[in-house]
C-alpha cells in the first residue's frame, strides 16, 4: 500500500487538510503529524478504539504493515485474552455441551417424566435437582394455584452462617450434600450481598454451578455476552472480533428467540468468526447450515409440499413405498414451507432489497432449502438434511434451473447467490458503511465490488482494496462514524485502559443505551448509521455513562484514570492535555477544551487536593466530560 | 361472492378542530403550554412484525375464515362480537367499554398498497409516508409538524431508546427510554455542574449532527425537570401491564398529563411475527394481544378529560397470509387492520370495505385484500383532528381529498 504524502491532519480542528502534493513533500514537520493522522484512522476503523500508547506502537511498526498485522489475525499472539477468557467454560463447550450441563426447560421436563436419568457428576446433577424442584413446584402450583405457595423454611437458612464459615471447598461440598429441597429453599434465601459472601473464593467453575442452580440457561448467554465485551476490549486481533461483530450483525440471529440462546455460543465460534476474513461463499454456507439461522429463521420446520413427510410416505431401503397414517407422522403437526428463510437469505443476507428477485423466487428458493434442518434443536442437536421434507422437482431461481438434486440444490443456490454482483454490491456497501461512512462513496463500493467479483468473493482482499482506496483515507472520512453504543463503551474502556473484572455491568449498560448484545430482534441486525444512535435518550445515555464510568460507579469495572499517572504535580493544564491526548489523540474542539478547563478550578476537582497535598487531584469528572463530548462520539 | 359493504355513512359532518386551531399555538413562558389552553395530540401505535388482522378482528360471519383456519381460528363462540359479522379476539376484552362508549373505531382491510412482504421495507413506507419510494428521507410524522407549530419541546415524542423513522426529519423530535432517567447527573430542580458542561460543549460543537440532537436534549431535559416526573402515578383504574409497551404508554400519559405540550406521539410493540405456533384463543398471539389491548385500555382510563383531545392510531406493517401455513402459523401478508381511539372518534363501527375471504378474493390468492390506504385514515385524523390541511405535503404523491375521507372523525 503506497499513500504519497497527500494529507497533512490539523488536529485542532480534527481534519485531514488536503495540500498540494509540491508542499507536502517539503521536508517539515507536518509529515509527521500525516503519519499521525493515518494511524489514528486505521485504529480508528480497525479496532474498537485506541489504547493510550496505540498510536505510537503503530507509528514504529508502519501503519501498512500494522494493518497487514490486522488482515492476517492467525499471525498475532493473543494468550493475554485467552487467560482472560478461561474463566468461561461455556465458550469451550459444543451446544449439546451446553444443553446437558445446563439443561433447558425441555430436558428438565424429560427427566421430570422419567425419560431420562439424572447425569452422575455431582454438581450436575445437583443443577438438575434443583430445577426439577423449581419445575413441580410450578407444576403443583398450577394445579392448585389458590393454595399460597410453602415460605422457604427458615432450616435451610440457619444453615448459612455455618457454611459460610467453611472454605470454599468445603462449602461447595456441604451444598452437594443437601437434599434438593433443602438446597433449593438455601439458594432462595441467598439474595444480593448473601450470595456474594457465599460465592466468596469458590472457582470460576463453582460459581459457575452455583448460578446455574439458579437458572442454567442464564450462565451460557451471561458467559457469551460478557466474552464479547471481554473480547473487543482486549484482543489483540481487533481487526478479526470488528469483523466478527460485522458478521454477526449481518447475518442476525436473537438470542431471545427459544432454543438459540444454546446456539448463539457455537454460532459466534464455529461459524461466524473462523470465515470472518474468508469468502464469503464458505460463510454464507455455513450460516445456512447453522442450527441458530435454521432455527431463527424456521427453516428447520419447513416441509416441501409434495415431499414424502407432507403425503405420508415412507420409502423402504429397496425403495417400496409405504403409506403412514397421518396420525403417526404428525408428531409436531407441521407439513408446509415456510419462506422466512428464503426471503431474509435473499433480502438481508446476498441480494439487498433491490437485488432482482420476485415473491416467485423467494417461495422456490423456499423450496430448494425443505429438508435443511436440526436434529433435537432444543438439545443441541446438529443440522441434518432430512430427505423425505425436501420438495421434489426442478425449481427456477433467478432464473437459473435447480434441477432435483436433494441438499446439493441448496448449495447451488448459495452458489449463484455468493457471486451474484448484486451481492457483490450490497455487501461492499455494507462493509464500506461500516468502516468509511455512512453514505460511502459509490466509486469505492465500486471498486471494492470489483473485487469481491474476482476474487471469488474473499473478504480479506476486498477489505485490502478497500484499505488501499484513496476514499478510505480522505479527510470527509476522517472522525466521520458516529460510535454505535458497543462501540462508544469499548473505546471508553480502551481510552482508559479499564480494568474489567466482571463485564455483568456493562453487559447492562448496554442495554439501556439501547444495543443489548446478541438482542437485535429483527433479522436485519442493528443499523450502523449516526441517526439511530444520536437521539435524545441515546445522548443523555452516553454522557451519563460517561460520567458514572469515569468516577467509577459502574460496578465490576476499575478506572485507574491511567493518564493520571503520568502527572505528577497538580498543574491542571498538564492534566486537560494528558488526558485529550490519551482519550482523544488530541483532537480536541476549542470549544470542548475551553468547557472543560473552565471546570478545572471547580472545587470537587481541587478539594482532594487542598485537603491533603501529596494527593492527586479527583479528575474524574474532568475525564467523563472527556468521554461524553461530542468528539468521543466519533471515530 | 361476498361483497359486504360494512359502513354507508350519509349524514353530514360536524368538523371538530379545523376552525379552531388552539392555543398551542402560542409558545408559553417555559416551552411549556399555558395551563387551561387545549392541544390536540395524535398517538400513533405501530405493531411491528406484521400483526395478524384476521385473528384480531375476527370475521366470524364469514364461512371462509374457518375453512382457511382449521387450527387457528378463534371459534364463533368466543368471539367478542362487535356487529354480527366482526369480533375481537377475546384477549382484547378490555377495549370493549371504549368500544361500546363509540369511542373506538376500526377500519378493516387497511394498509400500505405497496406489496412488498418484507418487514423492513413495509415499515419504512408506513413511516416515511411514501410506500414504494425509498428516497424519501424524513418521516410522515415529523412532517406532519411542519405546518402545526408549537415551540413546546415535546410536541414530538417517540417513546423508545431512539428516533424512529416515522419521527425523523428535519423538525425537533425527542426519544424517550426511561422518564426517570431523562437528565444528567441525578433528578431535581436544578441543572447539575456537569450537565451545564455538556451543554455548553455540545452548544458550540461545530458537529451538526450531535449539536441538533443534544440542543433538542436539553432543552426537553429542561422543561421535564419543572413538570417532576417523579411524582406520578396513574388514575385510578389505570392498570398497566408490565413490559415495555405498558411501560411506554404510562410515560408518555405522564407526559400529556403535564401539561408539556405533546402534539404527536409514537410508541411501538414487536412480537406479532407467528410463522410458527400462532395460537387461537389462547397462545402466542393471544398473549400479546392482551398487553397490547391492556396498555390501551390502562392509557384511555389514566388520560381521564385529556382523552378528549388525543387520538390514537394504531398501525402495522401489513397482514398475514389468510390461510395457516403448515406450522400452526401465518406468513407474510398484505391488508390488516387499524384501530382509531379518540374522544372525537365515532367509533363502534368498523370502517371501510369487506373485500372477502373467497380464494377468488384474495389478494395473489392469499392474502387479504386491501381497500383502505393507511394514509386515507392517517389524512383524516391530521385534517380533522391536528388541524393539518397541507396532506399533500405530509402524504407526497398521495391524493388525499377530504370527500375520501372515511368520516370516522
Amino acid at each position: 500500500m503506497s499513500l504519497p504524502g497527500r494529507c497533512f491532519l490539523s488536529l485542532a480542528t480534527a481534519g485531514f487538510l488536503c495540500l498540494p502534493a509540491a508542499i507536502a513533500h517539503k521536508k517539515v514537520a507536518p509529515s509527521s503529524s500525516t503519519h499521525r493522522a493515518r494511524a489514528i484512522q486505521a485504529l480508528n476503523r480497525l479496532t474498537f478504539g485506541p489504547r493510550p500508547g496505540d498510536v505510537e506502537h503503530v507509528l514504529a511498526i508502519g501503519v501498512d504493515k500494522w494493518i497487514e498485522q490486522q488482515l492476517h489475525p492467525e499471525s498475532i499472539d493473543d494468550h493475554a485474552l485467552d487467560a482472560r477468557l478461561a474463566q468461561f467454560r461455556t465458550l469451550r463447550m459444543s451446544t449439546e455441551e451446553l444443553a446437558e450441563n445446563f439443561p433447558p426447560p425441555t430436558l428438565i421436563r424429560r427427566v421430570a417424566d422419567g425419560k431420562q436419568g439424572l447425569p452422575h457428576n455431582k454438581e450436575e446433577r445437583a443443577i438438575y435437582e434443583t430445577q426439577l424442584v423449581k419445575y413441580r413446584e410450578k407444576k403443583e402450583k398450577n394445579a392448585a394455584p389458590d393454595e399460597s405457595p410453602m415460605p422457604a423454611t427458615s432450616e435451610a437458612a440457619e444453615k448459612l452462617p455455618g457454611m459460610l464459615k467453611l472454605g470454599p471447598d468445603m462449602r461447595m461440598d456441604a451444598l452437594l450434600s443437601m437434599s434438593p429441597e433443602d438446597r433449593s429453599d438455601l439458594l432462595a434465601t441467598l439474595k444480593g450481598n448473601a450470595r456474594k459472601e457465599f460465592l466468596d473464593g469458590m472457582s470460576p467453575e463453582q460459581r459457575e454451578s452455583v448460578l446455574a442452580m439458579y437458572n442454567p440457561q442464564q450462565v451460557v448467554t451471561q458467559e457469551l455476552m460478557q466474552a464479547k465485551l471481554v473480547r473487543a476490549t482486549y484482543s489483540e486481533r481487533q481487526l478479526q472480533e470488528i469483523m466478527t461483530d460485522f458478521w454477526l450483525n449481518h447475518f442476525n440471529v436473537f438470542i431471545g428467540k427459544g432454543a438459540d440462546h444454546l446456539e448463539l455460543t457455537s454460532y459466534e465460534r464455529d461459524v461466524i468468526r473462523p470465515h470472518s476474513l474468508g469468502k464469503f461463499e464458505d460463510l454464507l454456507l455455513a450460516t445456512a447450515k447453522s442450527p441458530a439461522m435454521l432455527f431463527y429463521l424456521d427453516n428447520w420446520l419447513s416441509i416441501g409440499p409434495k415431499s414424502d413427510f407432507a403425503l405420508g410416505i415412507r420409502r423402504t431401503p429397496r425403495g417400496f413405498v409405504r403409506h403412514v397414517p397421518p396420525r403417526i407422522q404428525a408428531k409436531k403437526q407441521q407439513s408446509g414451507l415456510n419462506e422466512n428463510y428464503g426471503r431474509e437469505l435473499m433480502e438481508l443476507q446476498t441480494l439487498g432489497v433491490n437485488g432482482g428477485y420476485t415473491q416467485v423466487d423467494v417461495t422456490e428458493v423456499a423450496k430448494v432449502f425443505t429438508g435443511w434442518t436440526i436434529r433435537e434443536p432444543r438439545q443441541g442437536g446438529g443440522y441434518f438434511f432430512d430427505e423425505r421434507r425436501h420438495e421434489p422437482g426442478t425449481k427456477i431461481v433467478l432464473g437459473h434451473k435447480i434441477r432435483e438434486n436433494g441438499e446439493e440444490e441448496g448449495r447451488a443456490v448459495l452458489h449463484i447467490l455468493a457471486h451474484n454482483p448484486a451481492t457483490a454490491k450490497f455487501i461492499c456497501n455494507k462493509l464500506a458503511m461500516r468502516f468509511v461512512s455512512d453514505n460511502p462513496p459509490p466509486s469505492l463500493v465500486d471498486g471494492m465490488s470489483k473485487t469481491f467479483l474476482t476474487k471469488d468473493g474473499d473478504i480479506r482482499e476486498v477489505l485490502r482494496t478497500m484499505l488501499e482506496s484513496q476514499e478510505f483515507w480522505q479527510p470527509a472520512a476522517y472522525r466521520a462514524k458516529i460510535k454505535t453504543p458497543l462501540e462508544f463503551v469499548v473505546s471508553s474502556l480502551r481510552a482508559t485502559e479499564a480494568q474489567v473484572n466482571d463485564a455483568r455491568p456493562l453487559v447492562r449498560e448496554l442495554q439501556s443505551l439501547g444495543m443489548p448484545l446478541y438482542g437485535a430482534q429483527p433479522p436485519t441486525g442493528y443499523s450502523m448509521k449516526a441517526e439511530t444512535w444520536v437521539s435524545s435518550a441515546a445522548l443523555l445515555g452516553r454522557m451519563n455513562f460517561a460520567v458514572r464510568f469515569a468516577s467509577g460507579r459502574v460496578r465490576g469495572v476499575d478506572t485507574p484514570s491511567p493518564s493520571l499517572a503520568k502527572v505528577d504535580s497538580f498543574e491542571p493544564k498538564q492534566i486537560l492535555t494528558s488526558l485529550e491526548n490519551s482519550l482523544l489523540e488530541g483532537d480536541v474542539s476549542k470549544q470542548t477544551h475551553d468547557t472543560v478547563s473552565a471546570r478545572l478550578n471547580d472545587p470537587v476537582i481541587s478539594q482532594r487536593r487542598l485537603d491533603d497535598p501529596a494527593r492527586t487531584p479527583d479528575v474524574s469528572m474532568i475525564e467523563g466530560l472527556l468521554l461524553g463530548s461530542p468528539e468521543f462520539q466519533r471515530r | 361472492m361476498l361483497n359486504r359493504r360494512i359502513f354507508v355513512r350519509n349524514s353530514a359532518l360536524t368538523i371538530v378542530g379545523t376552525a379552531a386551531v388552539p392555543g398551542f399555538l402560542r409558545r408559553a413562558a417555559f416551552g411549556a403550554v399555558e395551563p387551561g389552553t387545549r392541544t390536540k395530540r395524535l398517538v400513533v401505535i405501530f405493531q411491528r412484525g406484521a400483526a395478524d388482522g384476521l385473528n384480531i378482528v375476527v370475521p366470524h360471519g364469514e364461512q371462509a375464515y374457518y375453512a382457511l383456519r382449521p387450527s387457528i381460528n378463534i371459534p364463533k363462540a368466543s368471539v367478542l362480537d362487535l356487529d354480527g359479522f366482526f369480533g375481537l379476539h377475546p384477549s382484547m376484552s378490555s377495549l370493549l367499554p371504549i368500544w361500546n362508549q363509540k369511542h373506538l373505531a376500526i377500519v378493516h382491510a387497511a394498509g400500505s398498497p405497496d406489496p412488498t412482504r418484507s418487514h423492513f421495507d413495509a415499515q419504512d413506507f408506513m413511516e416515511s409516508g411514501t410506500p414504494g419510494m425509498k428516497s424519501t428521507e424524513d418521516g410522515w410524522l415529523n412532517r406532519t409538524l411542519r405546518s402545526v407549530h408549537s415551540d413546546a419541546s415535546f410536541r414530538a415524542v417517540a417513546m423508545g431508546p431512539s428516533l424512529p423513522r416515522i419521527l425523523s426529519g428535519p423538525e425537533p423530535a425527542v426519544a424517550i427510554n426511561n422518564l426517570n432517567d431523562f437528565g444528567i447527573g441525578g433528578g431535581g430542580p436544578q441543572a447539575s455542574p456537569v450537565q451545564s458542561s455538556f451543554e455548553a460543549m455540545y452548544a458550540g460543537s461545530v458537529d451538526a449532527v450531535l449539536h441538533g440532537s443534544a440542543q433538542e436534549t436539553f432543552e426537553a431535559v429542561k422543561m421535564l425537570r419543572s413538570a417532576n416526573p417523579e411524582q406520578y402515578t396513574p388514575a385510578a383504574g389505570a392498570n398497566y401491564p408490565r413490559g415495555r409497551f405498558g411501560e411506554s404508554l404510562k410515560e408518555l400519559a405522564q407526559l400529556i398529563k403535564a401539561n408539556l405540550g405533546v402534539q404527536v406521539a409514537f410508541a411501538d410493540i414487536g412480537g406479532w411475527d407467528h410463522h410458527v405456533n400462532e395460537g387461537n384463543t389462547e397462545g402466542q398471539l393471544a398473549n400479546v394481544l392482551r398487553d397490547f389491548a391492556q396498555s390501551l385500555s390502562a392509557f384511555w382510563i389514566d388520560l381521564g378529560e385529556l382523552a378528549g383531545d388525543t387520538v390514537v392510531i394504531t398501525m402495522s406493517e401489513f397482514g398475514r397470509t389468510a390461510r395457516e401455513n403448515g406450522n400452526r402459523g401465518t406468513d407474510h401478508g398484505h391488508a390488516n387492520v387499524m384501530f382509531v381511539m379518540g374522544g372525537s372518534v365515532r367509533g363502534g363501527r368498523v370502517y371501510g370495505n369487506w373485500p372477502g375471504l373467497d380464494p377468488s378474493q384474495l389478494h395473489d390468492g392469499r392474502d387479504l385484500a386491501l381497500t383502505t390506504d393507511f394514509r386515507t385514515v392517517l389524512g383524516e385524523a391530521l385534517y380533522r383532528h391536528l388541524g393539518n390541511q397541507d396532506l399533500s405535503n405530509v402524504f407526497p404523491g398521495f391524493e388525499n381529498r377530504t370527500e375520501g375521507f372515511l368520516r370516522l372523525l
